[in-house]
């Protein structure tokens, strides 16, 4: 047992490094949230939301919060490990005695990992820039929505690599199937509506305005959100449950 | 169950679905030798590699390796089995010492990473980027992957296929290597001049079934080959001074006179006595060459029946 974590954390540690040796995965997971942070927030600066004295950066910054952790968590787990397997490299993990729940739980620390340090990036940028800062009274929502959008996405990022099909799909098919509902969820865009009824209530079946709800609901005060809590933990269980259904060693 | 055999196979059977393509195989594998399965594309090679490390199930028969049975015991096996895959990526960021030593942690006895770069000779490259390799050096970085827990035995399935000569001399000679540490090696391929020069022992797979297996030498011999006599054609012969010997089927093939026998004793004896009758001496250039494993393999699958065997024969020098 001792053996299999410290070969997690090994594995873990080299996976950080490689991480942040390559240009592409780094840029696009921390420049791109953190641009968008800052391009967006300043037009947003001095607004309010309608009817209310909440300021726009006040939802904006925790929604970005949770694109950061989807992009960490959803798409650079889902395409790295969509990569690996098209690359045989998980192949080559089976020939040797290394416990493969050893292997992918340093996978998944790494992924932590990440989460948490481009979670800190944007939350610091957020203060400092435009002063959001989450409420004392919503730090277990803070921490509650982090772990359970850390636990959601990484098992559907897991789920999703599986159904792609070739290396070079990995980072579009991981983006395009987030990035249409990030924009309707409003994640970009604090005061974004005029949907069809429908449609908002479609979009808030899935997992990613859940979980900027919750973390919104740190940062300004809002009813508790039990609802997406339990939707976040609805999709961890399927995703989880698919990738396990799913998993291949092998391409 | 002998232990003093590395990897044994009895009966091995395998079919995927309907389809059949291993029909009794047995062989097995002596500790410290190298062991060679050669044959055609789709022959059954890799399915039996695939069975012994374990990653697929037999239909049927019996298979042991390291004392183990690698179904079942995987595990236990793969701390003492280096593999090599026919293809398998690496990491696209890591370099080549530090993939070493990442694959060192997974061992209770790594061999020391100084010592595994130097086998594969790949001391030179060990900051390297790993996507920055040569496929001949990524190839040897496989060897020093699976060398990695100082295994007894190293499974290595085609390990040249597809390289340039100069790829393939370093390979050979990086296997070369591995057998002067006492590994027990077991490759597969479809290159004669490899397992020739690489192989103690060979078997020869074709269509699911092992054809023959021994030495290079062996193999000829219960393959029922002929034996090569020949000799520089004396001037009266060609000529048509002199008969041809009677008994022998000698055929003149201008400067070189040539024979096959399987009984090269009593032929050589007739041909000596027919030199000595019509005053030849001792037959200039008088060669007796035994069959080769080329002789054998193209009997056994038919020349020119699978594409690489041109090309194998073609690469020998």
């Amino acid at each position: 047992m001792t053996r299999s974590v410290r070969l997690a954390m090994g594995q873990a540690l080299i996976e950080q490094r490689s991480f942040w040796r390559s240009a592409e995965y780094a840029l696009f997971t921390f420049a791109f949230p953190l641009m968008i942070l800052l391009l967006i927030g300043a037009a947003n600066v001095g607004s309010y939301l309608p009817g209310t004295h909440i300021k726009n950066t006040t939802v904006f910054v925790p929604g970005i919060l949770a694109f950061g952790v989807i992009v960490a968590a959803y798409v650079n787990l889902g395409s790295k490990v969509a990569v690996l397997r098209h690359d045989g490299v998980l192949k080559r993990i089976k020939t040797t005695p290394l416990p493969s729940g050893a292997y992918l739980g340093g996978l998944l620390v790494s992924t932590v990992a990440t989460a948490i340090l481009l979670t800190v990036g944007t939350g610091l940028i957020g203060w400092l820039a435009f002063g959001a800062m989450p409420r004392p009274g919503g730090l277990l929502a803070l921490a509650a929505g982090l772990i359970l959008g850390i636990v959601c996405f990484a098992s559907l990022g897991l789920a999703i690599s599986s159904v792609i099909t070739s290396a070079e799909s990995a980072g579009p098919v991981t983006y395009a199937s987030f990035l249409p509902i990030a924009i309707i969820s409003g994640v970009f865009d604090p005061t974004f509506g005029g949907l069809p009824a429908w449609l908002s209530h479609v979009v808030a079946l899935f997992p990613v305005k859940s979980l900027a709800e919750v973390l919104q609901n740190a940062y300004a005060a809002q009813p508790f959100p039990a609802w997406d809590l339990a939707n976040l933990g609805l999709w961890a269980a399927a995703g989880a449950t698919f990738a396990v259904w799913r998993f291949r060693w092998h391409s | 169950m002998t232990d003093s055999v590395a990897v044994q196979v009895c009966d091995l059977q395998m079919s995927y679905g309907a389809t059949q393509v291993l029909y009794g195989v047995d062989f097995e594998v002596r500790y410290g030798e190298v062991f060679c399965l050669l044959g055609p594309n789709g022959a059954g090679k890799t399915t039996t590699l695939e069975i012994l490390e374990g990653f697929r199930r037999p239909t049927a028969g019996t298979v042991r390796v390291l004392g183990l049975d690698p179904a079942t015991q995987a595990a236990r096996l793969r701390e003492r089995a280096g593999m090599v895959l026919q293809e398998c990526g690496f990491p696209r960021q890591a370099r080549v010492a530090e993939l070493i030593d990442l694959w060192r942690t997974y061992y209770p006895n790594p061999r020391p990473l100084g010592d595994l770069l130097e086998v594969v000779e790949l001391t030179e490259a060990r900051n390297t980027q790993v996507r920055k390799l040569s496929v001949g050096q990524r190839r040897r970085l496989d060897f020093a992957l699976a060398l990695a827990g100082d295994p007894d035995l190293v499974f290595l399935d085609e390990p040249t296929t597809g390289f340039d000569p100069e790829a393939r001399r370093r390979c050979w000679a990086a296997i070369e290597n591995l057998r002067r540490l006492g590994k027990t090696i077991l490759l597969t391929t479809h290159y004669l001049d490899e397992a020739e020069r690489l192989a103690d022992r060979i078997a020869i797979l074709r269509e699911g079934r092992i054809e023959l297996a021994g030495t290079t030498q062996e193999v000829a011999v219960l393959a029922g080959l002929a034996t090569r006599i020949s000799f520089t054609t004396p001037t009266a012969l060609r000529c048509g001074q002199i008969p041809l010997p009677d008994g022998l089927d000698l055929t003149v093939r201008g400067s070189e006179a040539v024979c096959h026998s399987g009984n090269p004793g009593m032929t050589l004896r007739l041909l000596l006595d027919w030199a000595l009758e019509y005053r030849l001496g001792d037959l200039d250039g008088l060669a007796v060459t035994a069959p080769s494993l080329e002789d054998t393999y193209l009997q056994l699958t038919g020349a020119g029946a699978d594409p690489h065997l041109s090309q194998a024969s073609g690469d020998r020098t």
